[in-house]
């Protein structure tokens, strides 16, 4: 789901560097001490999913792991984002340094509409409605950073619905598979340790 | 204490049981997009494919001039490849769309497609001398060379072309998780300083 470079016009590429330089300094802000660690697995962890290809369905698609970093991280998921990709894109190739904003922006804001919506559920003592939480989360993520590529091409594809479908379909498989991944991360973490999961005031819940 | 450092374990034994997974998955890589082109006698071949190696069919393939004109386009065959005639002696820039936003370029130099087009042109034209004599025009024999070194290279062309499409190596997944620990590290010093700086200035 990288974009590659050349291929969105300026004001698209500002604007996406704009929405992601003040979503990176909120999470900056909310980065206290004890985050900064799992900040880093978390960034590091993203910076190697995009290298576990899914090989299912027509086009060439891998996994994102955006949702478990949303859910956990919160607003701190854009700088742990950003450094996983620029990383990415200095040493993979992948996307690229002009794009870093926009791709940022992509991948860090479903996590994050995914922490606000299902961090609650995620919570539950009950464990039907947490891991189902959790497996939405997982997929819900990958959704709506598919909608979110097609918005920013609709200014070079021609129709909105049809490359939002076409993105979508593609990532299907990879939808499930981080449901699922997201779901046995969160279970691990209630075993383990719950707090975790309440994202920055995790402590008080 | 022990408890608290009981999930940061897991993490870091999880994410290395993912490294390893990787590693013996290397081959197949994703996420980026690459299109080959070279010149053989007076036709362009093109091969377009993403980094794990799965071939970009039925993608867009744009040709431009050296000044930004298009001059043709077309769509790439399920094999991925498309190929076209020299359609102006310039400098050839090839874009591949391969949609979702994947774009790739390839350029050729207007010295490689000079080279390879003059000769066919020749041929076309009967321009070359019939050969009477025992002995071949200098045209011929760099003619048949030309067609030889095409045939004898097309391989090599080949090698290149999938090396090309190599995904990231071990080194460079691991020196990119060292630089996320490092600026880890170069955070917490700052959030540290910040710390120590503000307990300093109340202890004054």
């Amino acid at each position: 789901m990288h974009i590659s470079e050349g291929v969105l016009s300026a004001p698209v590429l500002i604007t996406g560097a704009a929405l992601a330089a003040a979503g990176v300094s909120i999470g900056l802000k909310k980065m206290d001490y004890e985050k900064i660690p799992q900040v880093a697995v978390l960034s590091s962890a993203f910076f190697v999913a995009s290298l576990i290809h899914v090989p299912i369905g027509p086009s060439s698609v891998h996994l994102i792991l955006n949702g478990i970093n949303g859910l956990l991280l919160g607003w701190m998921s854009f700088p742990s984002i950003l450094v996983a990709l620029a990383l990415q894109a200095i040493l993979f190739q992948f996307g690229g340094i002009t794009v870093l904003g926009i791709n940022t922006m992509n991948m860090a804001l479903p996590g994050i509409i995914c922490y606000y919506l299902l961090r609650r559920l995620v919570n539950r003592e009950k464990k039907l409605i947490s891991l189902t939480a959790a497996f939405a989360c997982g997929l819900l993520s990958v959704f709506f950073s598919g909608i979110l590529v097609a918005v920013s091409l609709l200014f070079t594809e021609q129709s909105f619905m049809s490359i939002a479908k076409l993105v979508v379909v593609a990532h299907l498989p990879v939808m499930i598979i981080e449901g699922i991944i997201t779901l046995f991360c969160v279970a691990f973490l209630h075993r383990v340790k719950p707090e975790l999961l309440g994202g920055i005031y995790g402590k008080t819940t | 204490m022990e408890k608290r450092h009981k999930p940061t374990m897991c993490l870091l034994i999880l994410f290395f049981a993912s490294i390893l997974i990787i590693s013996t998955s290397l081959p197949a890589v994703a996420h980026k997009v690459i299109i080959f082109a070279w010149v053989e006698g007076d036709t362009v071949f093109t091969e377009s494919k993403f980094s794990d190696g799965k071939k970009a069919i039925n993608s867009q393939v744009l040709v431009f001039d050296k000044e930004g004109t298009q001059l043709l386009e077309g769509k790439t065959n399920n094999k991925g490849e498309f190929s076209f005639k020299i359609p102006k002696l310039t400098d050839l820039r090839i874009i591949l769309n391969a949609g979702m936003g994947h774009k790739a370029e390839w350029r050729i130099p207007e010295s490689e497609i000079k080279e390879a087009g003059s000769i066919s042109e020749k041929k076309r034209a009967g321009e070359f001398s019939q050969p009477i004599n025992v002995g071949l025009s200098k045209e011929e024999i760099k003619e048949l060379i030309e067609e030889s070194l095409d045939r004898k290279l097309r391989p090599i062309i080949r090698i290149i072309n999938e090396s090309q499409s190599k995904g990231p190596s071990i080194t460079e997944i691991i020196g990119g998780i060292g630089y996320i620990f490092g600026l880890m590290g170069v955070a917490i010093y700052f959030k540290n300083r910040g710390k120590r700086r503000r307990e300093v200035n109340r202890d004054n």
